[in-house]
């Protein structure tokens, strides 16, 4: 039968891929919507200017707030979605980022705990790899061992290392979902820094390496190009029926017993919103009015340092070499103001370009001055990253604009982000102690970079209060239990770390509990 | 000459761009493509005068490296290939009006500071102007941020200086490829 199937997918980036996967390996006939582009391994390049093609490219976000969520270089169009330019920093979320609300009465609960999760988080390890040293990760939840050796440590990671160790602090590998060997027939990594531009021996767990061959595999059918406009539901407003789609047939309207919204934590409340009918004027899955709410981002901290050794800056992942999670604890900054839990991404290999690049470090520099400094920089720079907790405010969210439709009549999702200012506090702080560090290690200059805005996440929360969350544990509607959302949008909290490994967590539990409990 | 789509998406990211050449389509880097004159696009003779002397500033040997070609046949391509890092950081496309926005302004400034148009002017003049410019002190400008302006064509000159093969070794910085380029960067 044309057009019907057992699930539809829209999106195929790192949820909606893992999530077809799974329910096409349970016998589910699937099929993966994809707005954006085919594109394989194949297609990849080593290159910085490149790799802006696999950014955002659809249509245009409309931003305000005081700090925005940088959607263009974070979000992903295409096959493999923003996964194709992540950096495969692959923490686990610790136990306090689930009960925030519970043991300090700020934020939000998770509707499960890290106990829930860790099952999950040990088989996606095991699934798509990630190297490491959990013995070293004195700060580490509990959960296996880590399936491949550390990453190596390069210079630039040696010498920053230098600076943690002489203010008392530890550092370990950095947990990639990279091979540090061969890992189920992938090649190891060769640590050449090209991460961002995606990665095309299949060294980093992206969804066109891992989880879109499994999906095909097992029977699953990806249509690119094809933009979902409309989250079609039946007569009585209880379940939704299927989506309708712009492609290159034209427009259509496609069946299944289940839909999965996994077009990342804009596109999906955007898609929500705008699919409003008589029985949810307000939008799918909103009579909580929580839909679209809670946006986050982490706000970057970002140290640079020049040093008189060579660092040999472009070696290694473009997420680093190390971590340190010390001061993870929520009140590690109290005393001014901040709070939330922050980590430490050490030794990012990097190019001389781009928006992540040595040059646009000092851009008060320009002329001569620029010249002699990249020639500087090029072999004695060296730099760290802070991922530091963007607490959740409800006035941080995704709305659709009033006057703006794109061309398919669709409104423009506009997006509203301030950093609420505990999370600035302790930005702030992390900024303090990231100079220490780099001074710490011999660094003859220390400098910062503005504000970043890494990962997004919140918009569809989860939770167990059907009056003040989107969706259930497993990604559910409240309003609709055959509506599900997977991705980072359901993120109650964002935690210091990285998302994907727990979107791929929380995915593998929401794909297990649908299998079981088919909503038919 | 056959060319695939996929062809020119490679051979972009690398370095070489379809230009117009004697009516013919022909690939060059934008440094080749400087050095062969083609015509522009997008871009008028005054908008690319202005473009190239803003760039000597921002980074000595930028124009050479064929800065005005490569934004020229940037805002020239469909808006999913272009390369441009406006793209992280600046409005929905297209973004013809501010680059030609931003020139105009500049020629606007450098007029009402100094009585000629930006390419006119000295080195010592054109510096002041792109340091006020840098700070959001420049008067007389009528185009976008002038900080903001700043900072996308200085990373611009930064592309395709050093975000090349040919720059990046230019700093001692091993290019390590995993697709090498086709054609090698600096062909010809």
């Amino acid at each position: 039968m044309a057009d019907r199937y057992d699930a539809i997918v829209v999106g195929s980036g790192a949820a909606g891929s893992n999530m077809a996967a799974r329910l096409a390996a349970g016998g589910k006939r699937v099929k993966i919507l994809e707005a954006g582009t085919a594109r394989g391994n194949e297609h990849l390049v080593s290159s910085t200017l490149w790799a802006r093609r696999l950014k955002w490219t659809g249509e245009p976000v409309l931003e305000d707030g005081a700090n925005p969520v940088g959607h263009v270089f974070n979000a992903g169009r295409g096959v493999g979605g923003s996964a194709m330019h992540h950096y495969a920093v692959w923490p686990r979320f610790h136990a306090e980022d689930f009960e925030c609300r519970t043991r300090y009465g700020r934020g939000l609960d998770w509707p499960i705990s890290y106990d829930d999760l860790q099952p999950y988080y040990d088989r996606v390890q095991a699934e798509s790899g990630i190297s490491g040293d959990a013995a070293q990760e004195t700060w580490r939840p509990p959960g296996e061992p880590y399936p491949m050796p550390a990453v190596p440590l390069f210079a630039q990671g040696e010498i920053i290392r230098r600076g943690f160790k002489v203010l008392g602090m530890d550092t370990a590998p950095l947990p990639l979902a990279v091979t540090s060997t061969s890992y189920n027939g992938r090649r190891p990594c060769i640590w050449d820094g090209w991460c961002d531009a995606g990665c095309p021996i299949g060294a980093l767990a992206n969804p066109v390496t891992i989880d879109l061959p499994k999906a095909t595999e097992a029977g699953a059918e990806l249509d690119t190009d094809t933009q979902v406009v409309r989250i079609l539901t039946s007569d009585d407003g209880t379940r939704a029926t299927g989506v309708e789609a712009v492609g290159p047939a034209g427009r259509r309207e496609i069946f299944a017993d289940v839909v999965v919204l996994a077009a990342f934590s804009v596109q999906n409340p955007r898609l929500m919103l705008a699919s409003a009918t008589a029985q949810h004027p307000e939008g799918l899955g909103n009579s909580s009015g929580t839909l679209g709410r809670y946006i986050m981002t982490h706000p970057a901290g970002l140290i640079y340092g020049l040093f008189d050794e060579p660092t040999l800056p472009y070696m290694g992942a473009f997420g680093g070499q190390l971590v340190n999670q010390d001061n993870y604890g929520k009140e590690s900054h109290a005393a001014t103001g901040a709070f939330g839990s922050y980590q430490w991404m050490i030794a990012q290999a990097v190019k001389p370009n781009d928006l992540l690049g040595i040059a646009t470090t000092r851009v008060d520099l320009f002329g001569q001055a620029l010249h002699d400094f990249m020639q500087r920089a090029a072999q004695g720079f060296a730099t760290m990253t802070a991922v530091v907790e963007d607490m959740p405010v409800a006035e941080n969210r995704v709305q659709l604009s009033r006057d703006e439709k794109d061309a398919h009549g669709v409104p423009l999702a506009q997006v509203t982000h301030t950093t609420d200012p505990s999370s600035k506090a302790l930005w702030d702080q992390v900024l303090i102690e990231g100079q220490e560090v780099f001074k710490a290690a011999g660094a003859k200059e220390v400098w910062t970079g503005p504000q970043g805005a890494m990962h997004i996440m919140g918009g569809t929360i989860m939770g167990d209060d059907p009056k003040k969350s989107v969706t259930n544990s497993f990604g559910q509607t409240h309003d609709l239990n055959n509506l599900v959302v997977a991705g980072p949008g359901l993120f109650p909290t964002s935690g210091g770390v990285n998302p994907t490994f727990t979107v791929h967590a929380l995915t593998a539990r929401s794909a297990d509990h649908l299998l079981a409990n088919w909503p038919a | 000459m056959s060319y695939s789509r996929r062809q020119f998406i490679r051979d972009g990211g690398i370095g070489l761009l379809t230009f117009q050449l004697a009516g013919c389509a022909t690939q060059l880097t934008p440094e080749q493509a400087h050095g062969a004159g083609v015509s522009l696009k997008k871009l008028s003779g005054t908008e690319a005068k202005t473009l190239a002397a803003l760039g000597e500033v921002l980074l000595p040997g930028s124009a050479e490296k064929g800065l005005v070609e490569f934004i020229d046949h940037q805002l020239a391509a469909p808006v999913e290939e272009q390369l441009l890092m406006i793209k992280y950081v600046g409005p929905p496309p297209p973004y013809d009006g501010f680059y030609q926005g931003g020139l105009a302004a500049l020629n606007q400034a450098a007029q009402a500071a100094a009585g000629a148009d930006f390419a006119n002017l000295s080195t010592e003049r054109q510096t002041k102007l792109v340091g006020e410019m840098a700070q959001g002190k420049l008067e007389n400008w009528g185009g976008p941020p002038p900080p903001f302006f700043y900072f996308v064509l200085r990373n611009d000159a930064v592309d395709v200086s050093y975000g090349t093969k040919s720059g990046m070794e230019s700093l001692g910085v091993p290019y390590m490829a995993h697709i090498e380029p086709s054609t090698p960067w600096e062909a010809g």
